[in-house]
């Protein structure tokens, strides 16, 4: 036996696998696999359960101050932070004369969006979804959700800002 | 004494074929349903519409459980243990 052949023979003894044995998923196994993936899913549900009963989302407490009227002019918009959070937020000056505050982060994929002036829109540069910047609502694009929103107070020439209070309810 | 497994595993393999098909379009339609769940839980987490949830939960430890009783349906495909016993 020459020596080639002698290598060829030693190596299939120490890994006896054949190509097809180690590369084919039997139906059995794909069964079993499956009901893996379902106990998987099933554990996920439970978690998103169990994360908004037990560790509910922080709300906005109190009213505060953003800026001047002044600072931001018709059409303008100015991100701002709330003190001890870290959620970013526009606040818009639309054309009416409104202003909103809205969460600058998109319910799809949470990229940071931004007012389109003169056109009432708010948008999501990352996938192209819009929101209404009246009312926060999805006009088009894949957003799952409405921007979440703060209430704009005015108080004199102050804008102050504090959770929404959903005012059809 | 004749059992469920007994019988199965003398059944035709033309029979164990289609009953083994079966169990996985089941199961895929489980996990299918599945994901379904847990994407309306999770976007309605996000939304802080709680009602949803548990019921979410408990249609998804239900379809995992029959899931699971189902694999007991599944051919055990002893062919080699037959052989064994021929020989």
């Amino acid at each position: 036996m020459s020596k080639e052949d002698n290598l060829r023979e030693n190596w299939k003894k120490d890994f006896p696998y054949k190509k097809q044995e180690s590369t084919q998923v039997s139906r059995r196994d794909f069964a079993k696999f499956l009901t893996l993936v379902s106990g998987g899913l099933m554990v996920g549900s439970g978690l998103v359960a169990a994360k908004a009963y037990l560790l509910p989302g922080e709300e906005v407490v109190g009213e505060h101050f953003v800026c001047q009227i002044k600072d931001i002019p018709l059409g303008g918009t100015r991100g701002f932070v709330i003190e001890g959070s870290t959620i970013p937020y526009i606040l818009v000056h639309l054309e009416s004369g409104m202003f909103r505050a809205f969460e600058q982060k998109c319910t799809h994929l949470s990229c940071a969006v931004y007012y389109k002036p003169n056109s009432g829109i708010i948008h999501c540069p990352c996938h192209e979804g819009s929101f209404d910047a009246l009312t926060g609502d999805v006009i088009a694009g894949p957003p799952p959700r409405a921007l979440p929103q703060l209430e704009v107070v005015l108080k004199g020439e102050k804008i102050f800002v504090k959770a929404f209070q959903n005012k059809e309810s | 004494m004749s059992t469920f497994r007994r019988s199965q595993n003398q059944a035709n393999p033309n029979k164990l074929n289609v009953i083994l098909s079966t169990l996985i379009f089941v199961l895929i339609l489980n996990v299918s349903i599945q994901i379904w769940l847990l994407y309306a839980a999770l976007n309605n987490a996000l939304d802080n519409n709680k009602e949803i949830l548990i019921p979410a939960f408990i249609g998804s430890l239900i379809l995992f459980l029959i899931g699971f009783g189902w694999l007991y349906y599944l051919p055990k495909g002893n062919f080699r243990n037959n052989t064994y016993k021929n020989n």
